[in-house]
């Protein structure tokens, strides 16, 4: 195969590893989106929280003496995820339930008001430098020819793309086929109307918000581990990236966000690696517009029809 | 017009209320120098080494008896190292009736905060921004003791070309004011002495991943990258390099040149390639001062400490040899006169920039120190 070729492949892995991301985050944004048809904005901290739990748990783990590297990912992960999904459930109780009932404008500059919170509350605690985490699993695949251009897959790559597919299955699942999915099916459809046949729609949407911040929570940790440093600003620009990546699939849509991540994050990869890195966000976001224009909600979202 | 003349009126009863508060402060027997800097924010570290430096400067000076009979006053502006903010406590340093600043930090803060000192007679020394917009302005209250970036670029552009001497390289910056100024004039440089450029590229502040961008790099097989920015791009950029198998040899500024490169990078920063203002700690004639600051369990060795010292320094010799605070009367007698300071005899030329200052190449290690490659 010529060299092209094997860039082509890279550029393309890149792509879709930074994509995963985006899209572990985005289902976080398009859930609470379908059911109470708010965006939280605070969600991108949630992320961010995530992170520093893990390493948390790592640098204690590290003061211990444990240096099991399997122990330490399922510590991290399993820490995190519980700590987050605390955070993604008293979020929703203190900021937005009060609010559900107001104007959807006042709900959202309370998620705008957390989010700013949640940035200082964790500068003010961990302090604003960059915090360094350990790369527990390094190493990868190289193919291609010895002495010109060779494409790499790391671990941590695989690992990112295993565990987003394997999440949005698990989720898809659980909102297509269990009795609680269900719940958050007819949530989304009128939650007024749910109330009335005798859902506990405060469950469904306290649940919603769990789940998305235990994905999040996911997010973080893989990504923390991966580009190896955080700082309580990682949140804002992944959260943006992410909503970007929810409304560009068509938000409220779960298969939506995945792919709106995936196509978000090879436009960018590819804009960088044939253009210039300098105008990738440009890119991107001229492409979101251009979809937006010509199918405005989004690539697999439902039109919405207009409640009177 | 009545509305008019009420604006007139509110602008004339403020400024008698400035004016007043204005009066007690200068009945205050101390001298309020403000620093001014990121206390918080990503290069928060650099912001520290600032203070660091001009802090230990008040406190010798107050030890023998201060400025003029006064005691000087240390007051700390946070700017975060946002142009924005910047402006903010700029306009807040003037409201507070503080006619002498040491700062900011970052070029791109210090740009929109020296246009209000100039309009505001307020003298400000900068002793980390390497700019050389900043001083461009032809402004005679701006001052700064440390390098320009375009005498920053050469160094490394002239390492480069001499001591390198690579078939093709790539520079990168990070599309500010600081850096993407330095990686222009390294180009310029290494170009002129015939190395083939093969790339000259942006990278996004604040980006995570550089995977694409070095898929690049390796396509276009450089042998060496100079980076233009601070150290938390970098430091990502060198451990994805190492990670995606491209091997080749990085080169920074001085923004890049603190611990945390390595705590990001680990084993990635060994070999990198610094820019930084000679280690003043290292000089024998400051072994004093660096004891001062091993006493007070304060961290010598940044790039910024001994500049910061020295500007709080001149601020004061020039206070003594006027035997006045009036910021204009100093401005003046800066630029005549030269000063012993623990960064050398340092004299000013008609932009308020040093007249002799030098950049030394070092070699950084995984384990946060470095030593000179070029002296």
């Amino acid at each position: 195969m010529p060299e092209s070729v094997y860039y082509f492949i890279q550029q393309l892995l890149n792509g879709l590893t930074v994509g995963s991301t985006y899209a572990l985050i985005a289902i976080g944004y398009t859930m609470v989106y379908g059911i109470i048809g708010m965006i939280n904005f605070a969600h991108g901290e949630v992320y961010m929280i995530g992170s520093y739990i893990a390493f948390a748990v790592l640098a204690a783990l590290a003061m211990m003496g444990i240096d099991s590297v399997s122990l330490m990912l399922v510590s991290a992960f399993v820490i995190s995820v519980i700590i987050t999904s605390t955070y993604g459930f008293a979020i929703e109780r203190v900021a937005y339930r009060p609010l559900r009932n107001s104007n959807r404008l006042i709900a959202l500059i309370s998620a705008i008001g957390m989010s700013i919170f949640l940035q200082n509350y964790v500068r003010l605690a961990q302090g604003s430098r960059d915090i360094a985490m350990p790369s527990l699993i390094t190493g990868g695949w190289a193919f291609g020819p010895e002495d010109g251009f060779q494409a790499t897959v790391s671990y941590m790559q695989l690992i990112i793309f295993v565990v987003t597919f394997v999440s949005m299955s698990a989720l898809t699942l659980f909102i297509s086929k269990s009795k609680m999915g269900k719940a958050c099916r007819a949530c989304a459809e009128d939650l007024g109307m749910t109330n009335l046949l005798g859902i506990d729609t405060n469950k469904v949407i306290s649940l919603t918000f769990v789940i998305g911040a235990a994905l999040a929570a996911v997010a973080g940790v893989l990504l923390g581990i991966y580009y190896g440093v955080i700082n309580p600003y990682i949140g804002f620009m992944a959260g943006l990236k992410a909503f970007t990546a929810a409304v560009l699939g068509g938000i409220g849509s779960i298969p939506g966000a995945v792919l709106g991540g995936l196509i978000l994050g090879v436009t960018e990869a590819f804009t960088a690696g044939y253009f210039s890195s300098e105008y990738k966000d440009v890119v991107a976001f001229s492409l979101l517009i251009l979809i937006l224009l010509f199918k405005p909600t989004g690539i697999l979202g439902k039109p919405e029809v207009e409640k009177v | 017009m009545i509305k008019k003349i009420n604006k007139t009126l509110a602008a004339i009863a403020i400024s008698a209320a400035v004016a007043s508060v204005a009066g007690v402060a200068q009945a205050a027997d101390t001298i309020k120098i403000a620093l001014a800097g990121p206390v918080t924010g990503p290069v928060a570290q650099y912001g520290d080494m600032q203070f660091t430096g001009a802090k230990m400067a008040i406190d010798q000076i107050n030890k023998k008896g201060g400025v003029n009979g006064k005691q000087l006053e240390a007051v700390v502006y946070d700017d975060a190292c946002d142009p924005k903010q910047a402006v903010a406590v700029a306009n807040k340093i003037v409201n507070d009736d503080i006619s002498f600043v040491v700062g900011h930090l970052c070029s791109s803060s210090t740009q929109p905060a020296s246009d209000i000192y100039e309009d505001e007679g307020i003298m400000m020394v900068t002793a980390a921004s390497t700019s050389p917009d900043i001083t461009d302005q032809g402004y005679e209250m701006i001052f700064r003791t440390i390098g320009l970036d375009s005498l920053q670029g050469p160094t490394a552009g002239k390492f480069i070309a001499e001591q390198v001497k690579p078939k093709r390289m790539a520079v990168i910056h990070d599309k500010q004011q600081y850096g993407e100024g330095i990686a222009t004039a390294v180009k310029n440089v290494v170009e002129k002495a015939g190395i083939d450029v093969a790339l000259f590229e942006g990278v996004t502040p604040g980006d995570k991943d550089f995977s694409a961008l070095i898929a690049k790099l390796k396509k276009e097989k450089v042998e060496f990258i100079y980076y233009g920015g601070y150290h938390p791009e970098l430091g990502l950029i060198l451990r994805q390099s190492a990670e995606k198998g491209l091997k080749a040899k990085f080169m920074g500024p001085e923004g890049v040149g603190n611990k945390d490169i390595s705590a990001i990078a680990g084993k990635a920063s060994e070999g990198l390639l610094v820019t930084l203002p000679k280690s003043f700690d290292k000089d024998p004639e400051n072994a004093q001062l660096v004891a001062a600051f091993k006493a007070k369990g304060e961290d010598a060795t940044g790039p910024f400490v001994f500049p910061s010292y020295s500007a709080v320094q001149i601020m004061a010799d020039g206070m003594k040899a006027t035997n006045s605070e009036n910021p204009v009367k100093v401005a003046k007698t800066l630029r005549s006169q030269t000063f012993k300071t623990p960064t050398g005899n340092l004299a000013f030329d008609a932009k308020g920039d040093l007249k002799d200052f030098s950049f030394v190449v070092y070699n950084w290690h995984a384990d946060g120190t470095k030593t000179a490659v070029s002296e």
